[in-house]
């Protein structure tokens, strides 16, 4: 099977295309606009049990995924074979390479940058406000939320079968479009994705009321790789971050 | 109203030493405030940041999470993952507007009767100056009021 875009419903969107004949690939396009990424079909059910190859169309964040998702099993890293692109100035450029290890420099200079790369105004302003500023901020933005969990769905990070909201014994979350469990999920999930996001905006483009979930999910990025420089998706074989410690971690909050 | 705020601050201990440092305050009839609430659970690893939210759900003002000192924990490194797990979630809280000042951490140990009724005391005056979390509460009562269209 090949995973790639075709037309979408308007002539700036493109959707999923999933090829397993020759003759659909005459569909297949990739422009600007493919930037959605694909790499959470891969962990749809069944879609990799029957052990053939996949090829899939990725840019580098999509390739970071795959990583991430083969450092936490989820998938076999063989049974991938990458059609990797970059979009620069609304160029296509192919990447050399088919095998995710192939990538390895690629991330490499991607980390590099990463400190400025994750720098944005809007979320240097709400670093300089006062804490009852920020909870307002995030009061407005997430009182909009309707829980219709696209967010969540859109994510190639978010595999669980079972999400921590769709357990009702205990209810974790207040599962009614209340500020107070739009709050909670909104925290949960940028929560769940520390140190796991490669910052794709699946779920920024996703949300239906535009919530700058990126931006949340951003500064946990920095976070993780101030604190522990942890950049994710290096390679199939990184740790997760939240799955493992230093015995020197810093600790200078600990009263 | 003249009143004393009193704040309701929930403690996450683990079992093996900060609940036995608890135990040790009482045993050693030291007396500290008793605002605080102390959920005992196996371990600090244990203690998941949902746990967290949900105090705050049911309106506490402040929050203490407390375990082993580092190579202490009785899972041998129970509580180095939980540090990597706070440290993350803390800056969360701090961005997302839940000032940490109210949750705070510390490792508080078997013998330590004396810190843990000391820590208790300093926390409630803390979080006593601080008065009640209003914006959560605000938030609280929006969920408890009926539906409007």
């Amino acid at each position: 099977m090949v995973i790639g875009y075709k037309p979408g419903t308007t002539a700036d969107r493109r959707r999923p295309h999933f090829i397993r004949t020759p003759e659909e690939a005459d569909q297949l396009v990739l422009d600007s606009a493919c930037i959605t990424n694909l790499s959470g079909y891969l962990v749809s059910e069944g879609l990799l049990s029957d052990e053939k190859a996949v090829a899939i169309f990725l840019k580098p964040d999509g390739i970071r995924s795959i990583n991430i998702l083969a450092a936490e099993a989820q998938l076999n890293i063989d049974q991938i074979l990458i059609l990797g692109f970059d979009i620069n100035d609304n160029q296509v450029t192919a990447l050399e390479g088919e095998k995710v290890e192939e990538f390895a420099t690629l991330i490499e200079s991607i980390k590099e940058q990463a400190p400025d790369a994750l720098k944005n105004p809007l979320l240097e302003k709400i670093e300089g406000m006062t804490p009852k500023e920020r909870f307002t901020f995030w009061q407005k933005e997430f009182s909009r939320c309707i829980k219709c969990y696209a967010c969540r769905q859109a994510c190639p990070m978010c595999y669980c079968r079972r999400c921590i909201v769709d357990c009702n014994q205990p209810q974790w979350v207040n599962t009614s479009s209340h500020t107070l469990g739009n709050f909670e999920w909104n925290i949960v999930r940028a929560f769940h994705l520390s140190g796991r996001c490669v910052g794709c905006g699946n779920c920024d483009r996703a949300c239906p009321v535009n919530i700058p979930l990126r931006l949340i999910n951003a500064k946990m990025a920095q976070e993780v790789l101030g604190s522990f420089d942890h950049f994710a998706g290096m390679s199939h074989t990184q740790e997760p971050v939240l799955a493992s410690f230093k015995k020197d971690d810093s600790e200078t909050f600990i009263l | 109203m003249n009143e004393l705020f009193e704040p309701e601050i929930v403690a996450f201990v683990c079992t093996y030493c900060t609940y036995a440092g608890a135990d040790l305050a009482g045993t050693s009839r030291l007396k500290y405030a008793p605002n605080v609430r102390i959920v005992r659970l196996p371990c600090t690893g244990r203690i998941s940041p949902m746990f967290i939210l949900k105090a705050l759900q049911k309106g506490a003002d402040g929050i203490l999470i407390s375990g082993c000192h580092p190579g202490d924990c009785h899972f041998t490194h129970g509580n180095y993952h939980a540090r990597r797990r706070w440290m993350v979630f803390r800056a969360l809280l701090e961005f997302t507007g839940i000032p940490s000042e109210r949750v705070k951490y510390s490792w508080i140990s078997a013998a330590e009767g004396g810190k843990f009724a000391d820590l208790m005391n300093s926390i409630t005056e803390d979080i006593r100056k601080l008065g009640p979390f209003d914006q959560y509460k605000a938030l609280i009562k929006e969920t408890e009021a009926p539906a409007t269209f």
